[in-house]
């Protein structure tokens, strides 16, 4: 790592710069003002959330991902509403939907680690209860979020949300924990190989159970939190799963496992709800927005993502293809990783 | 370093033909128990009328899991196929009855625009994930264009086909579902295309070094992905009478979990298109057997996703009884 030919810039580069592109717009359009900052602060933390559960789930290898993410989100608003209201505490409310997210992603962890089934279909199953759940619920729900929750995260002193600091704080930890503990190293070191990493002593079971559980957690508990700042909805978090895999893999963390990048979730969490203040802004309707939020998500990877168009990188920080047991043998045996390398590897004979 | 790993014939991805068609016979095993069951409590299904509204829901959602099949046969996942049909759906029911050329056109160009995001895919070796994820929003967003509201119409010729009724009362449904599958399982494994596509998912150098093109396979297949979300979109606007953008984000997820119930795998290289028609049509019945029991419909996707687990659970048992 200290070796100086191996400085690159760092993957999360990309998605700050996408964001900053996007404010830069929004300063030209609206006539600038720190207000646009503070708003999509406000917002954002709760997608920076869901993003460093799926985040830590996707750094454990291919095919660990957690689609139930949107539907354990709205069920942790209904529930912390619900036991808030009646126990009379919003501390409560939160602990049950972060109780609900954990029973939930117990229920995929079983499926995965005992039944061995694929987590994308595991997750979904989970998802499905989530939303059994969820749809039960919300049956003649009433109920409002404790003011003083809502006062808390609604409060920007000086421009600057509150609650934001609070979540950029357990980011600066998540990045400790990745980079600094033993536990790090391991679930990093599980993502890059699996099979090596369990011949070196690291417990698979242990280390799915960690990441699982916590993105189940904070799933649960950004939707709490989200519930509380506008309303429940059963529908509340149906935005967040897409929304929350597109921001990890913009913010630089590699799809293929080994690879996180906390800092990145802040760029792509703001990049994308900055641009949707644009577009809404200019006056673009739903559908254009979409269709800009799709095109710019592939500039990005285009850009930023598989091979690196500027710097030689190590041959493991590659996501050739999802699945592929021989990627890292391909990415051994090319020499150079340029665009035109790529394209020649793809059409040699 | 690998191959002196002990652990590794143990561990390595079962072949043959047993092991491929294993999985999907469970599956097999588990739709005739439920047709049977719903047959118990509702004796009328075993009509063709009965059949066809049973199965005609489905058709849609067994060519969209085909298509899922044929993109995880190279080890790429499409988190894309619901809003594309949907998308579909919005074309069919708006542009394609008045000027039918037009619409086949704007067709043809969005089966483009699928080849084109199998191109980025393979040049800028992106994640296929996150590639259709992007590609997802564009669909949606060029959905909601075409039609913002559902609604539309669907051309004469598909309306009359949906409610045609065929001779020796073979409900059409089963029709529509049996050709798509035949079509995709020759393609997949009588032909030298389908050959190369399950090469690119299991060997890709096994590929190049047979003279072929990882990028023109790879761009092959994202067209024919392509290609069946477009006759799945145009059976559902048959099925719905209208479009709506809306009408099946669901098939995206459960289009993987068919595939895997049906046998594939998510490392590619292998095609199981009977296998994908089975789970296909079994989470399918799954609704109508819930509905059937009179099940209150919030509690509906609940019982769904645990018999899901179910079945895989079962398959397990099995293979490890057989081993």
């Amino acid at each position: 790592m200290m070796n100086f030919r191996n400085l690159t810039i760092p993957a999360w580069t990309w998605s700050f710069l996408a964001a900053f592109v996007v404010l830069i717009l929004t300063f030209m359009v609206a006539g600038g003002g720190a207000k646009t900052l503070t708003l999509a602060f406000t917002i954002a933390p709760y997608l920076v959330l869901v993003g460093l559960g799926q985040m830590l789930v996707m750094s454990t290898g291919a095919g660990n991902i957690d689609v139930s993410v949107a539907k354990v989100f709205s069920l942790g608003g209904l529930v912390s509403i619900a036991v808030g209201e009646a126990t009379g505490s919003w501390v409560l409310g939160l602990a049950a939907a972060m109780a609900a997210g954990f029973a939930l992603s117990c229920v995929s962890l079983a499926s995965i680690i005992f039944i061995r089934i694929p987590p994308i279909v595991a997750t979904l199953a989970t998802s499905l209860l989530a939303s059994a759940v969820s749809l039960t619920l919300a049956q003649g729900f009433q109920g409002s979020a404790d003011p003083v929750l809502k006062g808390f995260l609604g409060s920007a002193p000086m421009g600057v949300p509150a609650f934001a600091l609070v979540v950029l704080l357990f980011t600066i930890f998540v990045q400790l924990m990745l980079g600094r503990t033993t536990w790090g190293a391991q679930t990093l070191a599980f993502g890059q190989a699996r099979r090596a990493s369990e011949y070196a002593g690291v417990s698979a079971t242990k280390t799915l159970t960690i990441v699982y559980l916590t993105s189940g957690v904070l799933a649960a508990l950004s939707g709490a939190l989200r519930a509380s700042f506008s309303a429940p909805n059963v529908e509340l978090g149906n935005d967040y799963l897409l929304d929350s895999i597109a921001v990890v893999v913009i913010g630089g963390t590699l799809i293929t496992g080994g690879r996180s990048e906390p800092a990145g979730i802040w760029g792509g969490a703001l990049f994308f709800i900055l641009l949707d203040g644009l577009l809404n802004l200019i006056g673009w309707d739903y559908a254009g927005q979409n269709i800009l939020k799709g095109f710019f998500v592939l500039a990005v990877l285009f850009l930023a993502s598989g091979v690196p168009i500027i710097h030689r990188r190590s041959a493991s920080a590659n996501p050739a293809d999802l699945t592929l047991p021989e990627a890292a043998d391909s990415t051994a045996s090319g020499a150079s990783f340029d665009v035109q390398a790529s394209a020649e590897r793809s059409t040699v004979t | 370093m690998i191959s002196m790993n002990p652990i590794r014939s143990r561990n390595a991805v079962p072949r043959g033909l047993v092991r491929r068609v294993f999985p999907g016979a469970i599956t097999l095993v588990a739709m005739i128990v439920i047709l049977i069951v719903c047959g118990t409590i509702q004796p009328r299904i075993w009509s063709q009328t009965g059949i066809t509204l049973i199965l005609s829901p489905i058709v849609a959602m067994v060519i969209a899991s085909q298509a899922q099949m044929v993109m995880m046969s190279i080890g790429d996942i499409d988190l894309s196929i619901g809003f594309f049909v949907g998308m579909v759906t919005t074309i069919v029911a708006t542009i394609l009855p008045d000027t039918p050329t037009l619409g086949f056109l704007a067709l043809g160009a969005s089966v483009l625009g699928y080849t084109l995001m199998g191109a980025l895919v393979q040049l800028r070796e992106v994640p296929s994930l996150i590639a259709t994820l992007g590609g997802s929003f564009i669909w949606l967003g060029l959905g909601l264009f075409a039609l913002p509201v559902p609604g539309g119409s669907v051309p004469d010729w598909l309306s009359s086909y949906a409610f045609w009724t065929p001779p020796l009362s073979i409900p059409v449904s089963v029709i529509t579902m049996l050709t798509a599958t035949v079509i995709t399982w020759f393609v997949m494994q009588r032909t030298g295309l389908g050959a190369r596509f399950r090469s690119l998912g299991s060997n890709p150098y096994a590929l190049i070094r047979s003279g072929g093109s990882v990028l023109r396979t790879r761009m092959l297949t994202y067209a024919i992905v392509g290609i069946l979300g477009v006759l799945s979109g145009i059976t559902l606007s048959a099925e719905i009478g209208g479009g709506d953008v809306n009408a099946a984000p669901g098939y995206t997820l459960s289009s993987i979990a068919a595939v895997i119930l049906g046998g594939g795998v998510f490392t590619g290289g292998r095609a199981v298109a009977w296998g994908t028609l089975f789970g296909a049509v079994t989470l399918g019945l799954l609704t109508v057997l819930l509905t059937l029991l009179n099940l209150s419909s919030n509690l509906q996707p609940a019982v769904q996703g645990a018999i899901v687990i179910a079945v895989l659970a079962g398959r397990l048992v099995v293979e490890r009884v057989v081993k």
